[in-house]
């Protein structure tokens, strides 16, 4: 199993796939420390400009605003890091079928189980020190350049929004191995895309039904994060983030969920992977090479 | 402790009751090189990934080196060069042969030697540090080759060896297998070019459309086994369809007399059993014939593959 994850490991970093995703997320974070410094300025001087009886809700607010940035820049990174995972994965074992790659591996001593988890292994631990890296990017350029428009987050509430924020790969990449083990790589593409899609979507119309008190959308945001729980997953972390911060985060705004947090939502997801990972194992099992 | 390096009863794998391979009864014997030919799309590669855990049978059942299809075990002992051999591109050749000595379970400490050995034998010696990506089709091929053979395995799948390879490599290759019999290994050769089953094979297994059609020493596949050179004087057709002995006769050619001597000529003659020569002889003989030559006919395992293929019902296989 261990040998296929370091394989796996290897492919992303010598496909050139890591390295070139890397390049990118660090130009996206420079123009995001950039965007961030010049409206932290503008908004210095527009508390410096008005009347000192009035600065106090100016400060609330740009903190709000501050934190909005914030969702944002990560909402940003939980797509890229979405696509790359789903880029990255899905031809995981329909591309090595289609290209007879895996023949003379799956003739070794090894089980088909191992090899799914040896993947499942591999791209996790790799995209998880990728995700954790683009969130304290995110979280360092709020905090370094955000000056009043900087975030009230607790060095727990980091902490707690990171561990959820790096589970984002894995409910991908288990859905990724599973339609790979079943479907070509481009039909396992277009599912993927089209279910990561319907999730955002999904994710929006909640919070809208939300705000809406329109029980129908929510219901069908709830369906949508059921089927596949990524944006909900991106939610919950937002949400662990504010945490019972001074400056509670806006919400009314489309990042956040609507409702409290709930550890059962995690529990969902870890038992989502386990259950796709199984019907994964089960169906690549039997299935003809 | 079973002496069969392969054995499966009734193996078929079939795609919705049609193509693939039926019922095919099939002994190896351990320590020979086994040929398995066929025409193409007989249902050689789909038996052999069959075999090899990549397809599930849709019935019967098998056993390499005496243990059940799947078993881990037996596989540490297997050794499979595939016919559409493919190695990622992104991994150097020595990288290749690492990550598949771990597959094994390869101590660190044996792989240097035992890595030189074996580039050494496939001729890619110098070129482990390179990319498979900058491979050409043959070394792709070589490395593949020393794949199969990592971990010294005692049952080794060939498929298509040397599709790829040029004639020296092609030469390396018979060379090798010749080396791999004679350590004792057992080798399933898989392959079209029929010149290369009969230089290194003593066994075969012919397969057409997914049957078993026989099997066994090829050299006794055939049914003209008796079948001789005959080089004789004032021999004439009638003379040969007189005799009881000759069940069928054949002109070949005719040479020119040269001054003072008599006409010549070659035929080719089957008899129905080796014993009734020194009576054929002596009958032709008596007929006022000059026999010059008498040699027996070796067959060639393109004739034995073509009077197979020609059958139109398979023929009892011989399961021994």
């Amino acid at each position: 199993m261990w040998t296929i994850a370091k394989l796996s490991f290897k492919e992303i970093l010598y496909k050139r796939i890591f390295p070139i995703a890397l390049i990118m997320t660090l130009a996206y974070i420079l123009l995001y420390g950039i965007a961030t410094h010049y409206a932290a300025a503008s908004s210095l001087q527009s508390l410096n400009e008005i009347d000192p009886a009035q600065k106090a809700a100016m400060s609330m607010q740009f903190k709000i605003v501050g934190s909005q940035l914030l969702s944002m820049g990560l909402y940003f990174a939980n797509f890229i890091i979405g696509l790359l995972t789903i880029l990255a994965t899905v031809g995981s074992i329909a591309g090595n079928i289609e290209s007879h790659q895996i023949d003379p591996v799956l003739t070794r001593p090894i089980r088909r189980l191992d090899f799914l988890a040896g993947r499942f292994l591999g791209y996790g631990i790799l995209l998880t020190v990728y995700t954790l890296f683009f969130f304290l990017s995110i979280i360092f350029v709020n905090c370094l350049f955000g000056g009043p428009l900087q975030a009230d987050l607790s060095a727990i509430n980091i902490l707690k929004g990171g561990l959820v924020f790096a589970c984002v790969p894995f409910i991908i990449i288990a859905p990724a191995l599973f339609f790979s083990s079943i479907v070509s790589t481009i039909n396992s593409g277009i599912i993927l895309i089209v279910l990561y899609g319907m999730s955002f979507i999904g994710g929006f119309v909640e919070q809208l039904g939300s705000i809406l008190h329109n029980a129908a959308l929510v219901n069908i945001g709830i369906i949508s994060s059921l089927l596949f729980p990524a944006d909900n997953l991106f939610r919950y972390m937002n949400t662990l983030l504010a945490g019972s911060s001074a400056t509670p985060f806006d919400p009314t705004s489309v990042f956040y969920g609507s409702g409290s947090p709930s550890a059962l939502m995690l529990v969902y997801c870890a038992v989502y992977v386990l259950l796709i990972l199984l019907l994964g194992v089960r169906t690549f099992a039997r299935r003809d090479i | 402790m079973t002496d069969l390096a392969i054995q499966t009863e009734a193996l078929s794998k079939q795609y919705n009751g049609k193509g693939g391979c039926q019922n095919i009864t099939l002994q190896v014997p351990k320590g020979v090189v086994y040929g398995f030919i066929g025409p193409n799309g007989a249902g050689k590669s789909t038996f052999v990934r069959t075999l090899l855990g990549l397809l599930k049978p849709t019935g019967g059942k098998a056993e390499l080196l005496g243990k059940p299809l799947g078993d881990l075990e037996a596989r540490r002992r297997i050794g499979y060069l595939p016919e559409l051999f493919r190695y990622p591109d992104w991994l150097t050749g020595l990288q290749l042969l690492h990550t598949h000595a771990d597959l094994l379970g390869l101590k660190s400490s044996l792989r240097p030697q035992h890595f030189t050995t074996l580039l050494e034998k496939v001729g890619l010696n110098g070129r482990e540090k390179e990319k498979i990506a900058k491979y050409s089709k043959g070394m792709q091929q070589r490395i593949g080759l020393a794949c199969a053979l990592l971990g010294d395995p005692e049952l080794i799948f060939l498929d298509e060896p040397t599709s790829a390879l040029d004639p020296l490599g092609r030469m390396e290759v018979r060379s090798l297998l010749a080396r791999l019999k004679q350590e004792g290994r057992t080798v399933f050769l898989n392959s079209h070019l029929l010149q290369e089953i009969e230089t290194v094979c003593d066994q075969v297994a012919i397969i057409d459309q997914g049957k078993l059609i026989t099997q066994g020493d090829w050299r006794k596949l055939c049914r003209f086994q008796n079948r001789y050179k005959l080089i004789a004087s004032g021999l004439g057709r009638e003379v040969l369809s007189g005799l009881p002995y000759v069940i069928h006769a054949e002109l070949c050619q005719k040479f020119e007399p040269e001054a003072g001597t008599a006409l010549k000529a070659e035929w080719q003659i089957e008899v129905e059993n080796a014993e009734e020569l020194p009576s054929l002889v002596r009958t032709l003989s008596d007929h006022g014939i000059g026999v010059y030559e008498l040699t027996p006919l070796e067959p060639h395992l393109e004739e034995i593959f073509l009077y197979w293929m020609n059958r139109k019902e398979p023929e009892d296989v011989d399961h021994r």
